[in-house]
């Protein structure tokens, strides 16, 4: 390409489509990085939530929530000075699931062009409004929209425990294959525990996590970058910002009106009607529109912002129906039963119970991740609406292992406490209770004994009683039958997950009912 | 990448799996004729009754090449025969530092290399149950005591010694390394290494009473040499864990193999065999095992017993409690499927005091 000066030009607008792509894998990868050493024993805590902490929106939602200031939440700082500056160049070159709605556009099934209404665009400014409405209710149940929440949480429960699956099949299947095996044991020492768990990760529900972001990924289908166009509340945060920011794309009078710049715009902000002007709080600065002009027409330059409002922008009416929405919904939550009276089996993280968990959690799965034994499930039943997809201890899934804390060192907003390992192994999560109508110790006249065993409390929770009992056959047997000491019991759980009883266990770990389990504000 | 096309892309997919599938199906066939014939003919009593220690290969492997005589009446020394007849079958020293005590007590017993040969793969087992505490807390065996297992067995001239156990309480790594094992393992020249699931293979007990037939670590099973290495402590179901019961790490059903602990034990000692068995009794957590954590349960004996006969170390083990060989349902069953003995009275012990 020739300047007006009629020098070759070695940097043409392409090369910016490809510099932002490179910085969207890098984002990418280093999201996906993270999120692989999160495990507990991967890298620090501080280091592997960062992409959490930020997010303006989940930070924003936090701290009018919980109406505490957190100092690693100003991380989040960050983003919200690169959208004054550049715009949402988050959603264009950083967001790791925007890059993954680019890299997988869906297109080739369907190539119609979309015809949606722009009205539509008000939807996720309605997402928002209601969730921040509901922030200052402090109730934090929208954020399950934030596109990094959805993401991590694929990734923890759906995808990386269905790739794990994946290699342990071939590992399996490779190893009968004599002279394969020191190679099969070379890879696994390689990925394993580094990257992937020994004991398989196994979550509930997982057809639903993935079907979240499967769906999210087929909105492709209507339209590129549906999620960041019509729903995603953190686009919509970056949004408003936008209009404010110092760089904003501008069509100059060279422009030959070829249409080209419309058809190349991934969020479709280009309007025809407006002499192919775009609104800044819809352009994710992707840069793909200066690439593909023929005339040199669109140009980034820097000035005094001059916000423009849409038909489908925020107004006054959005505003009080997010409020109403946002009270009816507290409302509702609250006349829940589940709130005043807990499911018998939602075990939280230790120390998060009394900690007001609901208030705090932006439902990130952090602590999901953490958990070495993937004890660390989120909700679907147990905390009702409200409380979905806040971190429920499983254990039957796997225990609190007596020598971890990682879930209160991971979680960016201590909505799960950062409990020291000894203040942790005397926090009460929960009792256990014996059913003794299928321990093996009463149901057959056996000896067991495993929940005993794996006790880990030192003067042991669970306590062995020999008793003399008769057989089915009539013959007296002596059984060593297991008794919970209640004031020793911490609700680890990891009776309840080796219980060698088929299917539901022979004990089970309830919710301490010695305690309030709700907390009014 | 446009002359890449769907159509060759399948093409290839589908021939490269069916090679995979094929070569499965080969080797799987092969695999399953021996394990149905061996259970067909699985009797409780086969000849199978080697004594431990005796210098044979650890696992029963099909193989020609290491199927030498089962039936050695005596440990036949490799290194010195001549002078296998006075030497003890069992050592128990006493009132050192651990590592003395494991090299006196092996040097007493004929040195490392009556049980290790110069090329072999040798596997340490020590007892690393759970991740929670410290050495000082008696749940996980004394690194010292593993350390010098590694050293000697490398001076003996091993290929390669490998360290492992299955935690149940915590993960492998943080297990390791909270016990104190990894950093005296790696200080002596050895490798830990993380028990990985895929590598838990069927394997037939062929002199089983109770149990035939387990998922036992192929590592553990292939190795010229296994070295268990059990800590001396409370049980609540088998009394106490020693040798026997800490060969249960390298199987994967654990809760399947308390039914009937004390048979299965033995079942299971009949097929990994170790070749020498050390016993820590440096620390014995007397109480509330085998996860231990309180230091009042704990008693400081500096004690190592060392033998080639697994039922002989975990009886002699057992008078440390204050219980008979015979108290111990594992030990009797050892005892009687002649796995080893238990008759301490009969029994060529050597006790030696290692200066402190």
């Amino acid at each position: 390409m020739v300047d007006k000066e009629g020098h070759r030009r070695w940097w043409k607008p392409v090369h910016w489509v490809k510099v932002r792509r490179f910085v969207q894998a890098i984002a990418l990868l280093a999201f996906i990085v993270l999120f692989v050493w999160s495990r507990r024993g991967g890298w620090p805590a501080g280091v592997v939530n960062a992409p959490m902490r930020l997010d303006p929106l989940a930070m924003l939602g936090h701290l009018l929530a919980s109406r505490t200031f957190l100092a690693g939440s100003a991380l989040a700082l960050i983003i919200v000075g690169l959208t004054l500056l550049l715009g949402r160049v988050w959603c264009g070159w950083l967001c790791p699931l925007g890059t993954l709605l680019d890299w997988i556009p869906l297109r080739k099934w369907d190539n119609r062009q979309p015809e949606i209404s722009s009205k539509w665009r008000s939807t996720k400014y309605g997402l928002l409004l209601t969730l921040l409405t509901a922030a200052v209710f402090t109730n934090l149940t929208l954020l399950v929209f934030d596109p990094l929440t959805i993401l991590f949480r694929t990734l923890s429960t759906a995808l990386w425990p269905a790739v794990d699956q994946i290699v342990t099949g071939a590992e399996t299947m490779l190893y009968g294959i004599p002279f394969l095996q020191s190679a099969v044991g070379a890879f696994d020492r390689l990925v394993r525990p580094v990257a992937l768990p020994i004991e398989p990760a196994l979550y509930r529900y997982t057809f639903l996590y993935a079907g979240v972001f499967l769906g999210v990924l087929a909105l492709n289908l209507v339209a590129p970058r549906f999620w960041c166009r019509y729903l995603c509340p953190l686009g919509a945060l970056l949004g408003l910002l936008s209009k404010f920011s110092l760089v904003q794309r501008t069509v100059t009078d060279r422009c030959t009106q070829c249409n080209v710049c419309a058809r190349a715009c991934p969020t479709g902000t280009i309007d025809r009607q407006k002499d192919y002007a775009s609104d800044p709080g819809e352009c994710t600065m992707c840069l793909e529109c200066l690439a593909a002009c023929p005339a040199d027409a669109i140009s980034f330059p820097v000035r005094i912002p001059r916000p423009d409002w849409n038909a489908y922008d925020p107004n006054r009416r959005h505003l009080l129906a997010s409020l109403g929405a946002s009270l009816a919904g507290v409302g509702l939550f609250q006349s829940n039963l589940l709130s005043s009276r807990d499911h018998s089996h939602l075990i939280r993280p230790p120390g998060a119970r009394e900690n007001g968990l609901l208030h705090k959690c932006i439902r990130c799965g952090e602590c999901n991740r953490a958990c070495p034994t993937s004890a660390i499930q989120p909700a679907v039943v147990e905390a009702g609406l409200e409380g979905l997809w806040t971190p429920v201890l499983v254990p039957r899934a796997g225990y609190c292992d007596y020598s971890c804390n990682a879930c209160g060192q991971v979680c960016p907003v201590q909505a799960i406490p950062p409990l020291s390992l000894d203040e942790k192994r005397e926090r009460v999560i929960g009792k256990a209770y014996i059913d003794e109508n299928r321990c093996i110790a009463w149901a057959d006249a056996t000896d067991c004994i495993v929940c005993e065993e794996m006790c880990p409390v030192p003067e042991k929770a669970i306590v062995l009683e020999e008793v003399e009992v008769p057989t089915s056959d009539g013959e007296l047997v002596t059984v060593q039958r297991p008794r919970v000491v209640r004031e020793r019991c911490i609700g680890c759980g990891i009776c309840e997950y080796k219980c060698p009883v088929n299917g539901e266990a022979a004990i089970r770990v309830f919710v301490p009912s010695d305690e309030c389990g709700v907390e009014w504000f | 990448m446009t002359d890449y096309s769907r159509r060759k892309f399948l093409y290839r997919a589908a021939a490269s799996l069916g090679a995979l599938t094929g070569g499965w199906l080969l080797t799987g066939c092969g695999k399953e004729e021996t394990p149905t014939q061996i259970a067909a003919t699985a009797t409780p009593h086969p000849t199978a009754t080697l004594p431990l220690g005796a210098k044979e290969p650890a696992s029963v492997t099909p193989l020609p090449a290491s199927a030498t005589p089962a039936a050695t009446p005596a440990p036949s020394a490799a290194a010195s025969p001549a002078s296998s007849l006075s030497r003890p079958e069992l050592v128990v020293a006493r009132g050192g530092d651990p590592e003395e005590m494991v090299r006196q007590a092996l040097t007493a017993l004929g040195g490392m290399e009556r049980f290790v040969t110069r090329g072999d793969d040798v596997i340490v087992k020590p007892n690393i149950c759970v991740a929670y505490h410290t050495y000082e807390y008696a749940a996980t065996t004394n690194p010292w005591v593993v350390g010098a297992l590694v050293r000697l067995a490398l001076e003996a001239g091993a290929r390669r010694v490998r360290v492992m156990d299955y935690p149940f309480g915590g993960s492998a790594e943080q297990a390791y390394v909270k016990s104190g094992i990894e950093e005296q393992v790696k200080k002596a020249g050895g490798q830990m290494e993380v028990m990985t699931k895929f590598k838990f293979v069927d394997a037939d007990i062929p002199a089983g009473v109770d149990l035939q037939r387990c998922k036992i670590y192929d590592d553990v099973l292939k190795a010229d040499v296994v070295i268990d290495v059990p800590i001396a402590k409370h049980h609540g179901l088998a009394r106490l864990t020693l040798g026997m019961k800490n060969l249960m790490g390298v199987i994967y059903d654990r809760p399947a193999m308390h039914r009937n602990l004390g048979q299965r034990l033995a079942d299971l000692s009949s097929r990994v065999q170790p070749t020498l068995t050390v016993v820590d009794a440096v620390r014995m957590l007397m109480n509330h095992g085998p996860t231990g954590g309180n230091l009042d349960d704990v008693k400081q004996v500096d004690t190592v017993i060392a033998s080639g006969d697994l039922v002989a170390a975990d009886s002699f083990a057992a008078t440390l409690f204050d219980l008979h060989p015979e108290d111990l349902a594992y030990v009797k069953a050892g005892a009687s499927m002649g796995l080893g003995r238990s008759d301490l009275d009969a029994l060529k012990i050597e006790e030696i005091t290692v200066g402190g």
